[in-house]
């Protein structure tokens, strides 16, 4: 048996590379930060919700529903408010304001729903529901073979669309430079909407599926834009491979590191982040930005204390005991910080995502 | 007890609608001009401005209330956040006899406000000054939801779930009638928005002001006037998250509480934002007229919830939720400038302009002394042409 935590950060991992890979196909359309994206995830949601409760399907023909509903809408949204917006030569802003409040927007419209499921259906745990029964298989849950399949099939499926069709092909070049596509003959309209179509429906679909794992609200899709936008600037927003890439970094992570800190990491876990820290600090310090230096530095310095410390038998006693023996559950909470350190991290060393480190010059195999 | 006159029509109360109503009104006015100053005047699309609110409220709340209880030394050997409520009551109680200690708590109270959104600004400005406006967009919206966590996991500041109670300043004017005590809260908030739009209408009618404009519309040419682009949008950021951290706290003192689950990013950040798009971007007399309508249309909506047919299905905050996101999509599609436009920038009076720089005439003689400065020099550079032809648009 694989260990159950595990398993749960994959599914956690695989749930957020589907989510971040449908912001970087609005971003790389677009070029806006969707802040209206968290809301596709609620739409899945609650697809999931009506499916299961309301009509007593499985949940999984909720998440198809949720994928359905989330390209309508997102695909709508894209028609309706920033195409035209675009067209009339918006600025950067006014496109991010304008996503800002189809959000706002879609806040009330839950709200109503919500009610609407709540007082006229009758089912009081609407606005916040525990998750949702699942099939389980061997000794698994349902999700814990679906993410993971969903995110394999989807990736391929997306690989052989862009390397193997015509119209991936042009929505290569679309994204790439538009003016020249639209010269070439490529509708870049059409392809826009696609892709805010397959944006929307994979946060959908995510969505629903998250409703297997966790308790849902109306703000639950909209209190995981910390960790859609993290993954999607660590994917660099320019490649959904990234991104895919992106959301297993950042799920993971999330899942591991509370988990880690709240029950500890013990000592052979303790000297492996210790090292990754001080190698990763050493590498940054390599680099020519001042900046990057600074930070390095600091890396290589937590690095260093925490071994020199777990050596001395923990005499000062200042995070590095508490890394092999755990935090408590207090830090649990607190587990959107690890996305948003990550994404600051990000910003700070590798503003073009993890796809722009060159890792052969990294390990020095290559001069300068 | 006698209290406030009452006016009753159509079964709402004039006189309190009417004090909340400019309270309202005040506070989200205050906060908008401060997000004018930033996103309007200098460009800094500041998509965490409820992260600077939230901080200005819960450490001038939480310090004000630690504050007066050290000093009227009530539950001494307590645990302020277990025990906040006998704290704060027994504080209240003894405040009702000390004006000058109300006073006192109420500026200290602003000055660490001030303080904490200044530092929170200064943070925030290491990425602005860096990082395009989507990703500083997606870093500060991001930072902002998790400082809202942070309120609602971390009990020493304010509570965590629990709300904390902040002593009320105003509780002195409490005695002297129902009612008098929002009608001081609201001048106080009415005075500190005035003071907030002077201070800003000041700074953007100066010299300043125009740096602040040309760093928004062309950093190169800020630079190459010599202006420090980043230096100028670090201070603005700082100013403006100061100003908004005021009016947080100012806000803590007239609800009596914080709590965490008041500083959501849509009542804290895109409100503000959907009154400085209304009123007119990088107008302040526009988001004066913005922050009347958006005040109205919102304490307007919460008297229609009577009316509306007996349904727990509509419910008005998310009708208004709804209204509001079409509000701004319309004016974002049919007025992007705004409803009234920015004007340019204020220069010296006609008469005072004309003394330095007159229209030209041929005659040199009839020309002030700049205008005349300046022909000389063109008519050297130009290998003697006239006065006239160097200057096409001043000899009309």
């Amino acid at each position: 048996m694989v260990p159950e935590y595990l398993i749960s950060a994959l599914v956690y991992a695989c749930l957020f590379a589907m989510m971040a890979m449908g912001l970087t196909l609005t971003y790389m359309t677009t070029k806006v930060p969707n802040f209206a994206f968290g809301d596709f995830v609620t739409l899945g949601i609650y697809s999931s919700y009506t499916a299961v409760r309301v009509f007593n399907q499985n949940p999984y023909v909720g998440s198809a529903l949720g994928f359905m509903v989330g390209a309508l809408v997102s695909a709508v949204m894209y028609l309706a408010v920033l195409r035209p917006m675009a067209r009339r030569g918006s600025s950067l802003v006014s496109l991010m304001i304008a996503t800002f409040g189809v959000d706002i927007g879609f806040v009330g419209i839950f709200e109503i729903y919500t009610n609407y499921l709540q007082y006229d259906l009758g089912h009081i745990d609407a606005p916040n529901f525990y998750a949702l029964p699942d099939f389980s298989l061997g000794g698994y849950a349902g999700v814990d073979l679906v993410a993971p399949v969903s995110v394999a099939v989807i990736v391929l499926c997306i690989y052989l669309l862009f390397t193997r069709t015509k119209f991936g092909v042009a929505m290569r070049a679309a994204v790439e430079n538009p003016p020249l596509a639209r010269v070439l003959g490529i509708n870049v309209d059409m392809v826009a909407t696609v892709s805010w179509m397959l944006a929307g429906g994979f946060a959908g679909y995510a969505g629903g599926l998250l409703t297997l794992l966790l308790p849902g609200g109306t703000a639950t899709g909209s209190n995981l834009i910390v960790e859609i936008f993290s993954s999607s600037v660590l994917g660099g927003l320019t490649s959904i491979f990234g991104a895919c890439v992106g959301g297993l970094i950042i799920g993971g992570s999330e899942i591991l590191g509370t988990l880690g800190l709240g029950l500890g990491f013990g000592t052979v876990g303790a000297i492996i982040i210790a090292a990754i820290f001080l190698l990763g600090g050493i590498a940054l310090v390599r680099r020519p930005r001042l900046r990057v230096k600074v930070v390095g530095g600091v890396f290589a310095a937590f690095g260093l204390w925490i071994l020199a410390d777990m050596a001395a038998g923990f005499p000062v006693d200042f995070v590095s005991y508490e890394l092999v023996n755990g935090f408590g559950p207090n830090v649990t909470p607190f587990q959107q910080a690890i996305p948003l350190l990550i994404m600051v991290m990000t910003l700070l060393v590798i503003p073009q995502g993890l796809f722009s480190i060159n890792f052969r010059r990294l390990l020095g195999r290559e001069k300068r | 007890m006698s209290g406030l006159p009452q006016l009753i029509l159509f079964g709402i109360n004039w006189v309190s609608f009417g004090i909340d109503f400019i309270t309202f009104y005040a506070l989200y006015l205050a906060i908008s001009l401060s997000l004018n100053l930033e996103f309007g005047y200098t460009g800094i699309p500041n998509f965490g401005k409820v992260l600077f609110i939230a901080g200005g409220a819960a450490f001038g709340g939480s310090i004000a209330g630690r504050l007066a209880a050290y000093i009227l030394n009530v539950g001494a050997g307590q645990d302020f956040i277990t025990f906040n409520a006998k704290i704060i009551t027994q504080v209240n109680g003894d405040l009702v006899n000390d004006p000058t200690l109300s006073v006192e708590l109420v500026v200290v109270s602003l000055v660490v406000a001030g303080l904490v959104g200044g530092l929170l600004g200064f943070l925030a400005s290491y990425p602005a000054l860096r990082l395009r406006e989507d990703y500083l967009g997606m870093l500060l919206l991001g930072c902002a939801q998790f400082f809202q966590v942070v309120l609602r996991t971390y009990t020493p500041l304010i509570g965590g779930s629990q709300p904390i109670f902040v002593p009320d300043p105003y509780s002195y004017f409490a005695t002297l009638g129902t009612g008098f005590r929002n009608l001081v809260a609201m001048v106080v908030m009415v005075v500190f928005a005035i003071a907030v739009y002077l201070f800003v209408e000041r700074v953007v009618r100066s010299p300043m002001g125009r740096t602040l404009r040309a760093v928004r519309d062309n950093e190169d040419a800020s630079a190459a006037l010599g202006k420090d682009n980043a230096k100028i949008r670090r201070n603005v950021l700082i100013v403006a998250a100061a100003l908004a951290a005021m009016a947080g706290a100012l806000y803590s003192f007239y609800v009596g509480s914080v709590e965490y689950d008041t500083w959501t990013r849509f009542a804290w950040t895109f409100w503000p934002f959907l009154i400085v798009i209304i009123g007119g971007v990088g107008n302040n007399s526009g988001v004066v007229f913005g922050a009347f309508f958006f005040t109205l249309v919102f304490r307007g909506l919460q008297q229609i919830q009577p009316y509306l047919p007996a349904s727990n299905v509509f419910d008005v905050n998310s009708i208004a939720d709804m209204l509001f996101a079409l509000m701004l999509l319309a004016i974002l599609f049919l007025r992007p400038e705004g409803i009234i436009r920015e004007k340019s920038s204020y220069t010296l009076k006609k008469g005072v302009l004309g003394k330095i720089v007159k229209p030209g005439t041929t005659e040199e003689k009839k020309q002030g002394f700049a205008s005349r400065i300046t022909s000389r020099f063109i008519r050297r550079r130009e290998g003697g042409g006239s006065a006239g032809d160097a200057q096409p648009e001043s000899s009309k």
